[in-house]
């Protein structure tokens, strides 16, 4: 990947993390209750979640931009779009793993004495094709979304250039 | 063993304004630069590449920390209807503008270099850079007005 494309790549991943959380909470907080929200969260937590959202969008979006070049003379939306499905699909599928693997492995730890630490597993399998159907759905839809964007933005960037 | 509070929500803020510092300086520097007459077009773009690598980190870290901020708050974040909401909502706006208008200035920068004329190729950069400084520096005012009413 030439340096021109790595960074079109690290800029396109950050924009789609920070823009899809940035528009969230503005949604949030003009819903009111936000401050509720934000109080029953760990600190720690909700930035290792952002980091992990970064990481997996970083990973999926220079997949999605494989065969396409955002700085080059054209760019093929069909390919782009298609690419941009398939991998924010893989992305909500990454990202609810991140989070469930150390929740399920957290929970199995905290079990009190003499509880069962498996009935974590058992309802965690129970919940899995329903929690990565939507996680799917959500990344795809988002990936969609975020790659029509992209195409305005990288149009634009062509007006500016030539 | 369990971390301050206080320790944690001082350290956000601190690498908060760091990555703003690193953001809104960054891009006055590239302005400096392309407002040198003897500066090349070459050397221009090769500062601002510089720069849209650094820029991405920290809007990364900028959005992380700034939800981090938020969470100090917990449930005494003012309501939306207040003056102090007001001043957020249209602050989150004019990040979400930024982030958005500098996805395509990143992707001009690497067209510039090759496509455009050297004295053209300045021009531009100087009002990309020019616009991004203008809007940290709008960002920076809210914040502060923010912080300290």
């Amino acid at each position: 990947m030439s340096n021109d494309r790595a960074l079109a790549a690290w800029a396109l991943a950050t924009f789609h993390a920070t823009f899809f959380v940035l528009v969230f909470v503005l949604l949030l907080y003009s819903r009111g209750g936000f401050g509720a929200t934000l109080a029953s969260l760990n600190t720690l937590v909700g930035l290792g979640l952002f980091v992990a959202l970064w990481g997996t969008t970083l990973v999926t979006t220079r997949r999605a931009l494989r065969g396409v070049d955002p700085t080059g003379g054209s760019v093929d939306g069909r390919r782009l779009s298609r690419q941009a499905i398939r991998w924010g699909a893989a992305n909500g599928l990454a990202f609810l793993l991140l989070i469930a693997i150390p929740l399920i492995i957290g929970s199995i730890a905290a079990t009190p004495p003499g509880g069962n630490p498996l009935a974590v597993v058992g309802i965690a399998t129970i919940a899995a094709p329903f929690a990565l159907s939507v996680a799917s759905v959500i990344g795809a839809l988002s990936g969609l979304t975020l790659s029509a964007l992209d195409l305005v933005l990288i149009g634009l960037a062509r007006r500016i250039a030539l | 063993m369990e971390l301050d509070p206080n320790v944690v929500h001082v350290a956000i803020r601190w690498l908060h304004v760091a990555a703003m510092a690193v953001a809104f300086g960054g891009s006055v520097l590239v302005l400096a630069v392309s407002m040198r007459r003897t500066a090349e077009s070459a050397t221009v773009v090769q500062v601002a590449a510089t720069y849209e690598w650094a820029f991405w980190a920290a809007v990364g870290v900028l959005a992380m920390t700034g939800i981090g901020n938020l969470g100090a708050f917990g449930i005494s974040l003012p309501a939306p209807g207040t003056d102090w909401g007001g001043t957020f909502e249209l602050k989150l706006m004019v990040v979400l503008a930024l982030v958005l208008i500098s996805v395509p200035r990143t992707l001009a920068l690497g067209m510039l270099a090759t496509t455009t004329s050297a004295e053209r190729s300045v021009r531009t950069m100087r009002r990309l850079y020019g616009g991004t400084s203008g809007a940290f520096a709008l960002i920076l005012a809210l914040a502060v007005t923010l912080a300290h009413g």
